[in-house]
C-alpha cells in the first residue's frame, strides 16, 4: 500500500454545528484500526470523497475516546461542499494521523486556558476533552470562546456540559450585534473578553486557535497575563496536498506545517515570516 | 570499483542487449517534433540516441515522479467504494547519457522523497533505474553546475560515469590513445556547435558521431557495476585516465567561464580541478564535495545563511516583476517536486486519484477554500522559489535544491535568468557576511 493509500471510514452520524458547519462521526471500516488507531491531540488527516478529492482537517475528537473519530468542516471548496452531500452510512477515505502533538504531558499539574474564535474550536475542543478526560492531573481549566453571532457558535451542546461543570470555567462571547434576544453570554471581541477573564499565567499554558486577526490581538493580552511565549500554543493551518513533507505546499519559511506542525508555540511563531 | 574503456559500438551491443531483454533503455534523442532538440525518451537502439547533442529539453525527474501519475483507482458501488491499489515495484529502466547535473537531481530529490515516510512509488523507481552518466560534452552560456558544487563530471545520483576521452591538448602517450582522441575530436567537435547554437537549442539532427567514440567508464555502484560487466573492456592505463581528465577540464572551463560571468565564482578556489585524477584504477572517492562544508563557504554557499536573515529585502519587490507565474521553469526543473493530488472522476462511479506536478509560482499554490492567500504576489511567490532552493533546502537536507541546469533560464518567457539573480544574490551576501546588520 503506498503511502497515499487512504483507509476506508463509515460516516455513523452527522451534526450540523451551525448552517454551515458540519461534524462527521466516523468509523474505520478495517476492524483492526476501528479500536487500534492511536493519535494524539493536535494532529491531522487528509479526508477524502473519492471522485472529488482530499481535504486536511485536524481530528477534532479527543484521543481519549476511543472507537471513532470526528471531523467538523465548513462547506466552502469543492471536497468540503461534497463531503456534505454524504449521508450515514456513506464511505470517506482517511489519511493520518499526520503532524505534531499538543504537550499534554508537559501541561499536565498546571492550568490550562483554551481560547478559540469560530470554526476554530474543534482543534482546541480535542485538546479540550483530553485534558477533561483526565481532569484531575490538570490545575484550574477555563475556556473563552467566541463567534461572529450566536448561530456561529459551534458544538452549542458541549458548551452547555462545560458550562454547568463546576471545574471549567466557560466564557462565551459573540460580536457586537451577533447576540440574540436570549443571550446570556458575553458581547465583545475576543481580546476583550480575555482581558476580562483575566486567567493568570502563572504556572498555565495557553491554547489559542483562531482567525489571524483574532490571534494578533489576543497574543499581547496573554502575554500582558503573564504567560510565556513558550507557554501559549496554537495550530497553524496552510493549504496541504501530502500531509507527509514532500508536495512542497505548506511550508512557512524554512517550517513545514504538515511535519514540523501544526502546533506551535507563539516563540517558534515569532521566529517565522509572515507568510501564513 | 573498475574502469573501463568502451566504445559506441560496445554501447550499441548494450542497448540491443537490454532492449533484447525487456529493458526500457532511455536516453537524449532527438525529439519527434523538431529534430535540433533532444529529450530523454525511450530508445529501441543506440544509433537513436543523440549522446553528444544539447542539454535534453526536460530533466530526469519525469521518470521518477511522472507529470501525472495514478495513485489509486476507486469504484463506488451500493454498499460503498472499492480501492484499488497500485503496484510500488517497477520493471527495470536504464538511463544512458544521462546529465550529470540531471543524475544529481535525482539524487537531490531521494533526501526530500524518504524524509521521515518513504515514498515508494518514487523509491520503487529510484531501486529499478539504472543511471549512466556522460561527463558532459556540451555547456552552453546558461549552465552554472559547479556553482552549486557540481560539474560537468560530477558523479551524484550516477551508478556509473561515461567520459569521453580526450582532448587535443593532451599529448597522447600510445598509439590507442591516439586513435581514440582522433574520434574524440570529431565528437567534440560536434558537440561544440551544438553548444555555440542559441543558449541550449542546438542541433541534434547532425549526423550521430563517427562511430568509434570511446569512454572512460567507471561503475560507481554495485548496479552499475553490473551493467557495464557485459560492456568493454578493462583497460584503464594511466593515458586513458589522462584523456578523460583532459576532457573533463576543459568541460570544465567552459561552465567556469560562465560561472564567473554571472559573478557565482567561489574566490580564491581553482575552478579547473577535476575529481577524477583521484580514481585512478584502484578507484578513489568519486563523491562531490558538499559545497556546504564550513571551509567553502562562498558562491552560493553563503546564500542559505544570507536568505534566511533577508525574507524581508528591498531586493525582492522588483527581482520578480518580469514573471508571469506560468511555471515553465518549475516544469523544466530538475529539482522541482512539488505536486498536487486529485480525483478523477469518470461517469461511471469509477475513477481514479492521481499526483500530478504542480508549480509554486501559482497563485492558487497556497490559496485557502476561504480566499486567504499566504502567498497573495508573484514577489512572495518567486522569493519562495528562491528559498526553497537555496536556504530551506540545503539547511534540512544538506543539498541546494538546484544542480545549475540552467534550464529554468531558457525556458523563461520573461527572461528571467536564475543564475545572473543568484549572482546578484550572492554579491549582497558578500558585502554582508553573518553577524553585520544589513
Amino acid at each position: 500500500m503506498n503511502l497515499y493509500h487512504p483507509h476506508l471510514m463509515r460516516i455513523d452520524e452527522i451534526t450540523d454545528e451551525t448552517p454551515d458547519t458540519r461534524t462527521l462521526k466516523l468509523s474505520f471500516q478495517e476492524p483492526e484500526l476501528r479500536d487500534g488507531f492511536q493519535f494524539s491531540a493536535g494532529q491531522f488527516g487528509e479526508y477524502s470523497v473519492f471522485g472529488e478529492g482530499e481535504s486536511t482537517f485536524c481530528i477534532a475528537s479527543a484521543p481519549t475516546r476511543k472507537g471513532y473519530i470526528e471531523c467538523c468542516f465548513r462547506g466552502v471548496g469543492k471536497v468540503t461542499q461534497a463531503m456534505r452531500r454524504l449521508g450515514v452510512g456513506d464511505t470517506l477515505g482517511f489519511r493520518g494521523p499526520y503532524g505534531n502533538t499538543f504537550p499534554i504531558d508537559r501541561m499536565r499539574g498546571h492550568s490550562v486556558v483554551f481560547v478559540a474564535g469560530g470554526i476554530a474550536l474543534p482543534p482546541v475542543r480535542c485538546v479540550i476533552w483530553n485534558v477533561l478526560d483526565l481532569r484531575s492531573e490538570f490545575k484550574d481549566v477555563s475556556i473563552i470562546y467566541g463567534a461572529k453571532t450566536v448561530s456561529d457558535l459551534v458544538y452549542k451542546r458541549e458548551l452547555a456540559e462545560w458550562a454547568s461543570r463546576p471545574d471549567v470555567k466557560l466564557w462565551q462571547t459573540v460580536d457586537p450585534g451577533g447576540q440574540t434576544p436570549g443571550w446570556k453570554g458575553e458581547v465583545g471581541l475576543i481580546p476583550k473578553i480575555v482581558e476580562k477573564a483575566a486567567p493568570s499565567g502563572e504556572d498555565a499554558f495557553a491554547v489559542v486557535c483562531g482567525p489571524p486577526v483574532m490571534i494578533k490581538y489576543t497574543l499581547p493580552v496573554l502575554s500582558k497575563l503573564g504567560f510565556a511565549d513558550d507557554h501559549i500554543y496554537t495550530t497553524l493551518e496552510n493549504r496541504m496536498k501530502c500531509g507527509l513533507g514532500k508536495c512542497g505546499r505548506c511550508n512557512i519559511g524554512p517550517v513545514y506545517v504538515c511535519k514540523d506542525g501544526p502546533v506551535f508555540t507563539l516563540a517558534q511563531i515569532k521566529q517565522l515570516p509572515p507568510e501564513f | 570499483m573498475t574502469s573501463t574503456i568502451v566504445s559506441d559500438a560496445d554501447l550499441t551491443a548494450l542497448v540491443a542487449r537490454l532492449v533484447a531483454a525487456g529493458t526500457r533503455t532511455i536516453a537524449p534523442a532527438a525529439t519527434p517534433y523538431d529534430p535540433r532538440r533532444t529529450e530523454y525518451r525511450a530508445i529501441q537502439r543506440f544509433e537513436e540516441a543523440t549522446l553528444g547533442g544539447p542539454l535534453p529539453r526536460r530533466s530526469l525527474k519525469e521518470f521518477f515522479l511522472p507529470p501525472s501519475e495514478v495513485l489509486l483507482r476507486y469504484r463506488q458501488n451500493k454498499g460503498g467504494v472499492d480501492v484499488e491499489e497500485v503496484p510500488t515495484t517497477f520493471p527495470p529502466q536504464v538511463i544512458l547519457g544521462a546529465r550529470p547535473c540531471d543524475a544529481a537531481g535525482v539524487e537531490t530529490l531521494d533526501r526530500v522523497m524518504g524524509w521521515g515516510t518513504r515514498d515508494e512509488l518514487w523509491f520503487g523507481r529510484r531501486e529499478a533505474t539504472t543511471v549512466v552518466s556522460l561527463a558532459c560534452p556540451g555547456a552552453d552560456s546558461t549552465c552554472f553546475c559547479s556553482a552549486v558544487g557540481l560539474g560537468p563530471d560530477a558523479t551524484r545520483g550516477a551508478d556509473a560515469l561515461l567520459v569521453p576521452l580526450g582532448r587535443a591538448s593532451v599529448q597522447p602517450s600510445s598509439e590507442v590513445a591516439k586513435r581514440l582522441r582522433e574520434a574524440v575530436d570529431a565528437f567534440l567537435s560536434h558537440a561544440q556547435s551544438n553548444a555555440d547554437g542559441a543558449a541550449g537549442i542546438g542541433d541534434a539532427s547532425a549526423p550521430h558521431p563517427a562511430t568509434g567514440v570511446a569512454y572512460l567508464a567507471r561503475a560507481l555502484t554495485p548496479k552499475g557495476e553490473v551493467l557495464l560487466a557485459g560492456a568493454g573492456k578493462p583497460l584503464a592505463a594511466p593515458e586513458d585516465v589522462e584523456l578523460a581528465e583532459a576532457f573533463a577540464r576543459s568541460a570544465r572551463e567552459r561552465v567556469a567561464q560562465n560561472v564567473a560571468a554571472f559573478s557565482l565564482a567561489p574566490e580564491g578556489r581553482p575552478q579547473l580541478e577535476t575529481r577524477l585524477g583521484l580514481a585512478a584504477a584502484d578507484g578513489g572517492e568519486l563523491l562531490d564535495a558538499t559545497l556546504l562544508s564550513s571551509e567553502q563557504r562562498t558562491g552560493v554557499a553563503l546564500l542559505p545563511e544570507w536568505l534566511a536573515r533577508n525574507f524581508d529585502h528591498e531586493l525582492w519587490k522588483t527581482l520578480a516583476l518580469r514573471c508571469h507565474g506560468c511555471g515553465a521553469c518549475t516544469a523544466v526543473c530538475s529539482t522541482c517536486h512539488c505536486f498536487d493530488i486529485v480525483d478523477e472522476h469518470d461517469s461511471y462511479g469509477a475513477g481514479v486519484r492521481r499526483r500530478n506536478w504542480d508549480f509554486c509560482q501559482s497563485a492558487k499554490f497556497t490559496a485557502h477554500a476561504s480566499g486567504h492567500n499566504p502567498r497573495k504576489s508573484q514577489t512572495e511567490r518567486f522569493r519562495q522559489r528562491v528559498m526553497h532552493k537555496f536556504s530551506i533546502y540545503p539547511r534540512r537536507f544538506d543539498a541546494i535544491l538546484c544542480t545549475g541546469c540552467g534550464r529554468c533560464a531558457r525556458a523563461c518567457g520573461a527572461g528571467m535568468n536564475l543564475p545572473e539573480i543568484l549572482g546578484r544574490l550572492v554579491q549582497l551576501a558578500r558585502t554582508e557576511p553573518a553577524g553585520s546588520n544589513a
